[in-house]
């Protein structure tokens, strides 16, 4: 069986959890005799995949490549007249500096500069967009308050969004089975100001759909399977042209990430995807019930597909190295309005009351870390709260190694996989039950993410009863061994197969 | 003439509320009043009131000659008394045909046989006083908690008085042995009547499922491999939740039909008969002593305690309650005693297990929380109230 799998991101160069779950996919169907041709829109070089063919959207070459030589993008480099606007925007909100997005966005926006000066437009360095996980309100809360003003965030961002495709702006109108509400592709000079991120993701995505559709042009696959919205376009495009069926695969709505705020276009994008698919697979029974509230997506069109984990040594250690007295209870994941953290801070107040001395450490950034700062100072319990930023590498490592209790408040997440993570580090989890995650755990506390008295019991629990951290731990160490990509696929392989037979 | 002895266990503890740490030391009002009158009605209304009307037609039927047994614990009289007073009428009608035999147990329906042998003996000198009181009868036959049994807690029970005990066939302790025959007690002249577990269950566990070789099982067949045993046995002891009637197992699934249809075609072989225990006690001589050093129980593939204590949870939790006896005595204050003995109730403890498999599907079905986890919270929460406001002010009170 040969499929053609639409990605947006892939190991290394990730930016979400998106490109980490179609590299452990990938993989397992390999490994069960799936050829695969995986489509991205742009590959960096460092991607390890001897297991599919990956192939960069624009790019002419197969495989692949050797990385080019990236240009040398250092501040001096950039044009002589800004003044630093990235400073600027660290200076306003230093977490900024730590976070992956951020800093990711800016270098995209230092090797534009720098390309445009060297090679002009006709180069693809940077990812065809940071991606659906990069927080438009984060930009548009700093412009609101005045840290940063217009014309030099105008300018970061368009550095970000002036890459046209190879070819001239003519090609552009080239779908014929897909729309793309909202691609905007008047732009073209930079310098013009008024840039939208979101009408430049729009066009990313449209500018996607459509050199994916040349890239495989003439090529036979015996079905198409899309990852997320950004590669609905490009999967409705290809799987009309070439006749073969259409799978989306639906990691994420942008219901979950902005709730009732959600982007209308975005929704209209996921929309058409589901409709002209002939299967969806959803990552979680919570995802599937949201599909079909949100899209109205029969149900028995929709199949559940479980997010695996990589196994790995559980880590031990790093205990005597905590810095705190008391015993501390952990967040760690986006501080966006999808991931709660405003129900955590609500339940350590509470917690502090019962364990006045535990201590509470909201690693991550996101819009609405500032305001979990002032709820913090409000509620009077600065001194027991811990804001770390965003946390990578060793860092992270001995952040999950020293926590007590990991809690995951989600408000809608459709899988979740740092509760597993927490897991691998033997600390006991709390999951919101509006997480797919929660579906598969049997040796994790449950909580609805609005129930902070219940959110705070679990905690006070788990800080107060050995017995029920002892099993809990034990029990998950053995759990999460059976959570892996080897399930996803022995499910996924018979929807495949159901969908050959018609 | 060998026979067949049903008796069947009536039971319905008070679950706790889910008690969060934040009601600790705000609310001392302990149990789901709303879930335990749930439960109870539709239990009633499932099992309790239709299984009894067909209890006493087939005893109407047969001339008395269809007999049964039944323990009710004091915690479930309590609960018909509050929450449905006709399901006790009922019962009080079978227990006067005279082919219904009452049965003794706990009170609380407790594992204080295993942590606490003077609390043990009260709860069942309060059963006895309440069966006798609500159904005229002196049991002379015991069950304990579950089948929990070891030859410590056999001679306990001989040591009461008792003529007889229920126990569960575990292969290992039976090991050559049959369990169609009545044994005594190591070192005492106390009868032992031993369940056989794979006829009990296959009514009980596998009458509905789909998968089982038997399937479907009517009366007939069942019948039939109850007189397969003539000339090998003297009694075929089918013992087990009163609620597999209706509720284990619904009334779609036949198993009322089976129910009634089942002694007529017992009595179709002139050699068989229904006897209560005490009759099975009167009529057969023991074999021989049956001697078990292991706790055994009813319960879990293992037929063991680990349902009731089998990880560190269920350990701490069962230390902390049985720790607190001699404290709660000494306040002589009876509306504590009650309170500190509903929460010995086995089922807490169960609702603690964290098994896997076919005993984890068991344990979930009957636990009203959302696992072991929370089972766990609630009641650590609830001792931790106990503690700290109810003991707590009852010493200061005393002290004054």
């Amino acid at each position: 069986m040969k499929i053609l799998m639409l990605g947006w991101e892939y190991p290394p160069h990730i930016s979400g959890g998106l490109g980490t779950a179609c590299e452990g996919l990938t993989t397992a169907l390999a490994e069960r005799d799936i050829e695969i041709d995986f489509l991205v829109p742009r590959l960096f070089g460092e991607e390890d995949a001897p297991h599919m063919q990956i192939l960069g959207a624009a790019s002419a070459e197969p495989i692949a490549e050797t990385p080019t030589p990236t240009p040398a993008r250092t501040q001096g480099q950039g044009p002589p007249s800004a003044p630093d606007p990235l400073s600027q925007l660290v200076a306003a909100e230093p977490a900024l500096a730590t976070d992956p997005i951020f800093t990711a966005a800016a270098q995209a926006a230092g090797a534009e500069v720098a390309a445009t000066g060297k090679t002009g437009l006709n180069t693809i360095r940077v990812p065809a967009m940071l991606k659906p996980y990069l927080d438009q309100k984060t930009y548009k809360e700093l412009i609101a308050s005045g840290a940063l003003d217009k014309t030099a965030m105008a300018r970061i961002l368009a550095a970000e969004i002036s890459h046209p495709l190879p070819g001239p702006p003519g090609q552009m109108t080239g779908l014929e089975h897909a729309h793309v509400p909202g691609a905007d592709f008047t732009y073209s000079d930079p310098s013009s100001g008024g840039a939208h991120y979101g009408d430049d993701l729009f066009s990313e995505v449209a500018r996607y759909a459509m050199s994916a559709t040349r890239r495989v042009q003439g090529r036979q696959y015996d079905l198409v399977h899309a990852h997320d919205w950004m590669t609905f376009p490009a999967g409705v495009e290809i799987a009309r042209r070439a006749g073969a069926p259409l799978l989306v695969h639906v990691h994420s709505l942008e219901y979950d990430r902005a709730g009732h705020g959600a982007d209308r276009n975005i929704v209209s994008v996921e929309h058409q995807g589901l409709e002209a698919a002939t299967r969806v697979i959803a990552v979680s029974y919570y995802t599937r019930n949201l599909i079909n509230q949100v899209h109205g997506t029969p149900l028995d069109k929709i199949s559940v597909v479980h997010n695996g984990v990589y196994t790995r040594e559980t880590v031990e250690a790093y205990t005597e190295q905590r810095s705190s007295k008391g015993p501390v209870v952990l967040f760690l994941g986006r501080v966006t309005f999808q991931k709660g953290p405003e129900y955590f801070v609500q339940a350590a107040a509470r917690v502090l009351e019962h364990v006045p001395d535990a201590v509470f450490v909201m690693a991550g950034s996101g819009d609405m870390l500032p305001r979990m700062k002032a709820m913090v100072e409000e509620l009077g319990i600065t001194k027991s709260f811990r804001f770390p930023g965003f946390v990578r590498g060793a860092e992270l490592e001995r952040t999950f190694s020293t926590a007590d209790v990991y809690v995951m408040p989600s408000v809608s997440e459709p899988f979740g996989i740092a509760p597993l993570e927490a897991m691998s580090y033997d600390r006991p989890v709390i999951v919101s039950k509006q997480s797919g995650v929660s579906e598969v755990l049997r040796n994790a506390l449950k909580v609805d993410f609005w129930d902070v008295d219940k959110m705070a019991s679990q905690i006070v629990a788990l800080l107060e009863l050995p017995e029920l951290r002892g099993v809990i731990v034990e029990r998950a160490r053995e759990e999460i061994r059976h959570i892996h990509w080897d399930a996803a696929a022995e499910t996924l392989i018979p929807v495949y197969q159901s969908i050959l037979r018609g | 003439m060998p026979s067949v002895c049903f008796y069947f266990e009536v039971h319905q503890p008070y679950r706790l509320k889910p008690y969060g740490a934040l009601q600790v030391g705000r609310d001392h009002d302990y149990f789901d009043e709303k879930l335990n009158a749930e439960v109870l009605r539709k239990v009633a209304n499932t099992c309790y009131l239709p299984a009894n009307e067909a209890m006493l037609r087939m005893i109407e039927r047969t001339d008395g000659r269809f007999r049964a047994s039944y323990a009710l614990t004091g915690v479930v009289i309590e609960q018909m008394k509050l929450y449905a007073p006709e399901v006790l009428d009922s019962f009080v009608r079978l227990a006067k045909t005279g082919s219904v035999e009452l049965i003794a147990e706990t009170y609380y329906h407790t594992l204080a046989a295993l942590y606490d042998k003077d609390e043990y003996r009260d709860q069942i000198e309060m059963e006895m006083k309440l069966i006798e009181s609500e159904f005229g009868q002196v049991p002379r036959v015991f069950r304990n908690t579950e089948l929990i049994y070891n030859d410590e807690i056999g001679q306990l029970i001989a040591d009461e008085g008792f003529n007889a005990m229920i126990i569960e066939g575990a292969d290992d302790v039976l090991d050559w042995r049959s369990p169609n025959f009545v044994y005594r007690v190591a070192g005492r002249d106390m009868k032992l009547l031993v369940k056989n577990y794979k006829l009990s269950d296959d009514i009980a566990f596998r009458f509905s499922n789909k998968d089982w070789s038997d399937y479907p099982l009517t009366a007939e067949k069942f019948a039939g491999w109850i007189h397969g045993r003539s000339g090998a046995g003297d009694v075929v002891n089918l013992f087990m939740d009163y609620e597999t009637f209706g509720e284990h197992q619904w009334k779609e699934t036949g198993i009322f039909d089976f129910l009634e249809q089942l002694p007529d075609l017992l009595f179709t072989h002139p050699q068989w008969d229904i006897l209560t225990p005490s009759q099975v006690v009167d009529r057969y001589p023991a074999l021989g002593e049956l001697p078990c050093q292991r706790t055994v129980s009813w319960a879990d593939e293992a037929r063991d305690v680990s349902a009731w204590q089998g990880n560190a949870m269920q350990q701490r939790a069962l230390a902390e309650i049985y720790s607190l006896g001699s404290a709660v005595r000494r306040r002589n204050n009876s509306h504590l005693l009650a309170l500190w003995r509903r929460l010995q109730t086995s089922d807490h403890f169960y609702y603690m297990a964290t098994k896997s498999n076919f005993d984890a599907a068991v344990h979930d079905y009957f636990s009203p929380y959302e696992g072991p986890y929370d089972a766990f919270i609630h009641y650590m929460n609830v001792m931790k109230d106990l503690n700290l406001s109810v003991l707590a002010t009852a010493e200061k009170q005393i002290q004054l």
